[in-house]
């Protein structure tokens, strides 16, 4: 099923603005889409809204084509995964899972089936029987997937359901559900706050912050090639470094002139308009290169080591107390108050106009 | 009002103006409100000089359109017709669409040419677009779904006529097996059990899981036996039909009250004056603006506020009263079997009607008032399936409240008017049949401690003052005691102690109240053992609790401390369960003793947790009439300071029944009531307020 | 708490996971129980004697303890025969039953649509309903007599006592719908969200997710109303006129309010029987009825 979302708005009955607005989106058939943004940013809305539980004020909804703006949830042939999984308490799993067959009068022998048979897959058949309040958490979590499993749906929307799981089991889950969403061949559209779940499950990614789109496309793209300052700050852990700093002789210099770097051709193209102006440069912690070279290297002292096994962060500052994260090998040797070169891997720089904070190379 | 030249959808989407008439005058208009002095003649001129409504080029190429529009729909039938000799279908819903879909071809057809001409045609374009395009593609589905349903259904009938024996066995055998199972599980439990391996709580869950199991499965397999199989998937194909037709058709009006939203309208009105002409009929604006089903409703309030309130104010089909008259008159003039009660409560209940009536009447004004004003911006009023949808969603909760706001007004608020009402009347004794109003006479009587009724008021208010506080207090310091000291992690028998101190909270009242009331009578065992303690045998020197205002007094007190700590005992002993062991430990590590915890952790947070309950507790006995009435009938009496009505140990509450109920000062009795109900809601009231705050920062 | 045996092998050990008593403890500790038994002696005793008196037949009008006394059933053989007992036990059951399911009929929609719907007056009308209602009944009674005349006019066969139905369920409403409303209001509306993507439509969702969910509180209330036309002797000694259609607790005051027909033994038996099931009832709920009356004020 082809989601499409044009021109979607949403306005709140007794407000005054707009919470979302101007989202443009298409998901194909069977993608794994993922709406990241902080808190509040308005990704649980538009999951809501996709849903039916909230209304559309402006903008379509189609669903191959369909316009779906008016359509009933329970028409809509899509299932959701809430946060707080949202299982009926008085049910025991089965019924908890036959309930939406029940209601669309399916046959028993098909009800039973598909019961059992999502109940297989997510090995929860031992608690069937049993009521939501006696097993765990981790278990829920799958009661509320088989929910959703067995109704095969056309789109599937997940409402931050890992948020409630401990680590380890998280990371077991992120693989579970895109193998899940494999193997039920439908689209998936999964809203969370944490960007390594968004890194690592999504075919695209729609990244939202005060109601508004900052960035969709490919994981990938969103690494090597941030759109703007808040993705760039959003995404990667951990966080991107950025220096303030103008364009002089076309030349990077920051405020405080201890960062002095020459952009390869392909940026100084690029940040050629920028003479004189504000720009930001931004470099991720392993793009540097340890060592002291001709130019583009930095002075700096280690603050803090955060060893990490196969790799270390090292927090270091500058003379003056601006700070940098850099990121070395596990094996080499690094020790606190030390002062080391490094210099900057010139293909990994990101450059952001000032003002706008809107990306420049 | 002058004509804007734009129209606004519902959506907030502006749109030119079609009517090529008023888009000439708004825009006359318009430049007229920006002009200066020196254009300002000029434009009015201008203004003067456009063509009449009967006469403009544009209007003329109205009329002639909705007269071809005329002439097409009377085609309809001759339309029909034909299009019923190409239908072969059977089934009512593909009859009917694909009827549907005939004519909303050659309607939007139709409409295409005139789509420049006026909003509604290009709606009426727009819209039969949509059905054409929506009907055939529904017609297909249901189609497809009724073959389905035949086949399903020759399938059953040949499975009908079959020999289902071979199934019958296998089922049977399955559940043989399957029954097997579980009573091989549920042994496999049992033995587990006494060996000690898992509990006996476990033991019954897993024995209620499998047989849960069981039963599903026999079930699932009983129903997947070809006949039964066939059976099921015919009722489910039938159910999906049913569904289908209903979610299409939904579908497709939600998408035409979508076009209704975004297609704007333009009318030839500044101002809403139907709403004010129709003000008093409710339901003819609604149906001069074209929305029929909703005016049938308001037609009904209409009949409601013609036939039944305004009639019974005005006095017919009253029981015995005089409507709203009567609440004035209260039956001054009227014959012996004319009781001013009765004028006045009907009056009241005329009051309640007319202000049903009020709200019906404003309720449509307001609708029909901003559906005028909204059409006049150019937005497309509300059908029937956009009225209903709403009101189906958000109508609920005034449908749901509807027989228990009836209920209050009549049980609850009813009665108290009547009694803030008599307050203001003369109704003694004397005036049992027939008062009349006096204004602020009683609340005087009362305030300056005069009369037969209000004389003792103030005594009595200091006594009922005292008792409250004493008596509550007492039972509450009783509870919290009791509940401390159970509460010791040493004392044993907790479950006897608790169940003992429930029960006077459990006998009934009265029944408790009762008894002792007998037990302390002058001959009652307790006066007589009370007075063989102090050693009275002469029965002129007997000492007579209910004879002595003291004595009656101290009795009740205590007698409430008996009965109210059982509750507060209750409550406590709930929330000292809920105090986390954590800040005893803590408080233990910081040095404190035993008697240093409960003085400076478990009473703060028991005052903090109950403190607005208490204040129920204060009101209750405030009000607490049956102790006080059943217990010695509020004496003893002491004529020369209480008068002839009330005791010595009588309570407000109590009073006023006396003067209500047996002695027919129903003004006085009212008055007092009045006082005292202002009273205690106040009170109430800010418990209810601190409740909340209370809640809002506790542990 | 328990303390393990001491056998030869541990003697000497001290085995309580408590620390040992001091002096002063022990002293606080007696001095505990022996108030907490008074107290229990205190509530007994004349429970007690409402058991024992009505057994004893040796009294005739007037209770006295101490004499002789005569095991007899006398005083119960007089309330099943000569009085309207029997009658009063029907009535307060019919009356009790109507109340809590009337009751539970209106208040189970009005707590719902409270808790899930956003309209116009909510807080207020609740609250000020709830205020109103603390303005004591019978000051209003004669407003009841002629609303229950002309509603008999009206509807002929509408009893005194169907009105009195109407009186205890209309005098709950508010409260109820205020407990009610607390309840719902923490049954996540994610779950209304899961059953309108499963197909409920409102009035499903009402009846097969939340009710449901809601029954424990829904049984508290029903028993409330049930119990309180038990405890309530005011208002039908005032609204009804016959005897016969008493309920309880209003008959049997009949039996000890007139000097000249005193029947204080006949009393204590009626108040026994009366009693025992609801102290049962009582005893076995305690717990259910303490929270339902608390969760009000705790909900805030």
């Amino acid at each position: 099923m082809k989601v499409e979302l044009v021109n979607i708005g949403k306005k709140y009955e007794g407000r005054e603005n707009f919470t979302i607005r101007n989202i443009d989106l298409v998901i194909d058939s069977n993608q794994f889409c993922v709406i990241l943004g902080p808190s509040g940013c308005g990704k649980s809305t538009l999951l809501r809204m996709i849903a039916g539980l909230n209304s559309i004020t402006e903008g379509d909804l189609l669903f191959n084509g369909k316009r779906m703006n008016r359509v009933e949830p329970k028409d809509r042939d899509i299932a959701m995964v809430f946060q707080s999984y949202a299982l009926y308490p008085h049910m025991t799993v089965y019924e908890n899972m036959a309930f939406s067959l029940k209601m669309a009068n399916e046959r028993k022998a098909v009800i039973h089936e598909s019961v059992l048979a999502a109940a297989e897959t997510l090995q929860i058949s031992e608690y069937l029987y049993s009521r939501p309040s006696e097993i765990s958490g981790g278990q829920r979590q799958r009661v509320a997937l088989g929910r959703a499993m067995v109704r095969n749906p056309a789109v599937f929307l997940m409402d931050e359901p890992l948020s409630n799981l401990d680590a380890k089991l998280r990371e077991h889950m992120r693989v579970e559900l895109v193998r899940l969403h494999k193997a039920l061949n439908t689209t998936s559209v999964y809203v969370t706050h944490d960007q390594t779940e968004a890194m690592t499950m999504a075919d695209i990614i729609v990244l939202l912050d005060e109601g508004k789109v900052q960035q969709q496309g490919a994981p990938s793209e969103f690494y090597n090639k941030p759109a703007n300052l808040f993705v760039a700050g959003f995404i990667g852990s951990p966080t991107m470094n950025v220096f303030h700093g103008s364009i002089q002789e076309g030349l990077f210099r920051s405020e405080n002139g201890l960062v002095v770097v020459e952009p390869n051709a392909e940026d100084a193209r690029a940040l050629q308009p920028y003479e004189g102006e504000k720009v930001c440069m931004g470099i991720r912690s392993e793009r540097f290169h340890a060592g002291k070279v001709e130019k583009n290297s930095i002075e700096v002292k280690i603050d803090v080591i955060e060893m990490l096994g196969k790799e270390q962060l090292l927090y270091c500052k500058f003379p003056d107390g601006e700070e940098v994260v850099i990121s070395e090998p596990g094996h080499y040797e690094y020790g606190m108050d030390e002062d080391h070169h490094f210099n900057f891997d010139l293909d990994g720089l990101h450059f952001f106009d000032a003002e706008t904070t809107e990306r420049i190379n | 009002m002058k004509y804007k030249t734009t129209v606004l959808d519902d959506i907030g989407n502006q749109h030119p103006r079609k009517n090529l008439r008023l888009k000439e005058l708004s825009a006359l208009q318009e430049k007229l409100k920006w002009s200066d002095k020196t254009e300002r003649a000029g434009i009015q001129t201008e203004i003067k000089a456009l063509p009449r409504k009967t006469d403009h080029p544009y209007e003329k190429e109205l009329r002639a359109a909705r007269e071809q529009e005329k002439l097409f729909l009377r085609g309809a039938k001759e339309r029909r017709k034909k299009f019923l000799s190409q239908i072969k279908d059977t089934d009512r819903h593909l009859f009917n669409w694909q009827l549907e879909a005939a004519e909303s071809a050659e309607r939007y057809r139709f409409y295409e040419k005139y789509v420049d001409l006026s909003y509604d045609f290009e709606f009426e374009y727009k819209k039969h677009l949509e059905i054409a395009k929506q009907l055939p593609e529904a017609v297909i589905e249901r189609r497809a779904l009724l073959n389905e349903l035949a086949e399903a259904e020759t399938e059953l009938q040949s499975l009908k006529g079959q020999d289902h024996s071979a199934a019958k066995a296998e089922y049977a055998e399955f559940r043989q097996r399957r029954k097997e199972e579980r009573a091989a599980e549920k042994a496999e439990l049992r033995e587990s059990r006494r060996q000690g391996i898992i509990s006996a709580k476990a033991l019954i869950n897993e024995s209620k899981m499998a047989d849960l199991s069981a039963k599903e499965d026999i079930n699932s397999k009983k129903r997947s036996r070809p006949l039964p199989f066939a059976k099921d998937r015919v009722k489910n194909l039938k159910h999906r039909l049913k569904i289908e037709a209903k979610k299409k058709i939904k579908l497709l009006n939600s998408d035409i009250s979508d076009l209704r939203r975004r297609t704007p309208i333009e009318v030839n009105k500044r101002i809403p004056w139907l709403s004010w002409l129709t003000i008093l009929i409710p339901g003819l604006g609604q149906l001069s603006l074209g929305q029929r089903a909703k005016s049938a409703f308001f037609f009904i309030g209409t009949l409601y506020i013609y036939l039944i309130a305004i009639p019974y104010a005005l006095g017919s089909g009253n029981y015995r009263g005089d409507g709203i008259a009567g609440l004035i008159s209260l039956a001054r003039d009227g014959g012996r079997l004319d009781r001013s009660i009765i004028f006045m409560i009907e009056g009241v209940i005329a009051v309640i009607f007319l202000i049903l009536a009020l709200i019906i009447f404003i309720i449509s004004f307001r609708d029909v008032h901003t559906n005028e004003k909204k059409q006049i911006k150019g937005v497309r009023l509300h059908n029937w399936f956009e009225t209903r949808t709403t009101l189906q969603r958000d109508g609920f909760p005034y449908i749901a409240s509807t027989p228990a706001a009836l209920l209050t007004i009549f049980i609850v608020l009813l009665p108290i008017a009547v009694t803030a009402l008599i307050s203001f009347t003369n109704y003694d004794p004397t005036h049992q049949s027939k008062f009349v109003w006096q204004g602020l006479a009683n609340y005087k009587q009362i305030i300056a401690g005069q009369g037969i009724a209000g004389g003792p008021f103030w005594l009595i208010t200091g006594w009922t003052i005292i008792w409250t506080l004493l008596a509550t207090s007492f039972a509450i310091f009783i509870g919290f005691t009791l509940a401390l000291l159970v509460n010791q992690d040493r004392i044993r028998g907790k479950r006897f102690f608790r169940t003992t101190y429930l029960l006077p909270w459990a006998v009934p009242a009265f029944i408790t109240i009762m008894f002792f009331s007998i037990l302390f009578s002058p001959s009652g065992p307790l006066t007589l053992a009370l007075n063989s303690l102090l050693g009275n045998t002469d029965p002129s020197e007997m000492l007579n609790i209910k004879y002595t205002t003291w004595g009656t007094r101290i009795v009740l007190i205590l007698l409430q401390g008996w009965l109210g700590s059982s509750y507060i005992f209750l409550l406590c002993t709930g929330i000292l369960q809920g105090i986390p062991g954590d800040l005893y430990e803590a408080a233990e590590i910081d040095g404190a003793t035993g008697f240093q915890q409960t003085r400076h952790i478990t009473i703060p947070l028991l005052l903090y947790q109950t403190a607005p309950l208490m204040i129920g507790q204060y009101t209750f006995n405030f009000n607490n009439f049956s102790i006080i009435y059943l217990f010695n009938d509020g004496g003893p009496f002491a004529p020369s300071r209480y008068g002839n009505v009330a005791g010595t140990t009588d309570i407000l509450i109590s009073y006023i029944y006396k003067l209500t109920m047996q002695n027919q000062y129903q003004g006085i009795g009212s008055a007092i009531t009045v006082v005292v109900s202002l009273f205690i809601i106040f009170v109430t009231w800010i418990g209810f307020s601190r409740t909340k705050s209370f809640r809002e920062e506790s542990l | 708490m328990t303390k393990k045996k001491k056998t030869k092998k541990t003697e000497g050990l001290y085995l309580s996971d408590r620390q040992p008593l001091t002096t002063a403890k022990v002293i606080s500790l007696g001095i505990s129980y022996i108030l907490l038994i008074f107290w229990a002696f205190v509530i007994i005793w004349p429970l007690a004697q409402i058991v024992i008196t009505s057994f004893n037949g040796n009294l005739t009008s007037y209770i006295s303890l101490g004499g002789e006394y005569e095991f007899s059933l006398k005083h119960f053989q007089y309330l099943f025969n000569e009085t309207y007992f029997w009658n009063w036990v029907v009535n307060t059951i019919g009356i009790a039953v109507a109340t809590a399911l009337l009751t539970l009929l209106i208040v189970s929609f009005t707590g719902y649509a409270y808790s899930r719907y956003r309209f116009k007056g909510r807080k207020a009308s609740l609250m000020a309903i709830m205020l109103l209602q603390t303005v004591p009944t019978f000051a209003g009674i004669t407003a009841f007599y002629t609303l229950h005349s002309i509603v008999n006019s009206a509807i002929p066969g509408f009893s005194r006592q169907m009105f009195l139905v109407l009186i205890y369920a209309g005098g709950g409403i508010a409260s109820n719908t205020f407990i009610l409303k607390g309840y719902i209001d923490g049954v996540s509306t994610e779950l209304d969200d899961a059953a309108r993507i499963d197909g409920c439509g409102s009035l499903q969702v009402y009846r097969l997710i939340i009710m449901p969910i809601a029954r424990p509180m829904l049984a508290i209330i029903a028993l409330w109303s049930f119990i309180g036309p038990f405890l309530d002797y005011l208002m039908p000694a005032i609204l009804l006129n016959d005897p016969r259609s008493y309920t309880l607790a209003t008959g049997l005051h009949t039996l000890i309010n007139d000097q000249y027909n005193m029947h204080q033994p006949v009393f204590a038996a009626g108040g026994l029987l009366t009693a025992i099931p609801i102290v049962i009832l009582f005893i076995a709920l305690q717990k259910e009825l303490v929270s339902g009356l608390s969760s009000g004020a705790v909900k805030g």
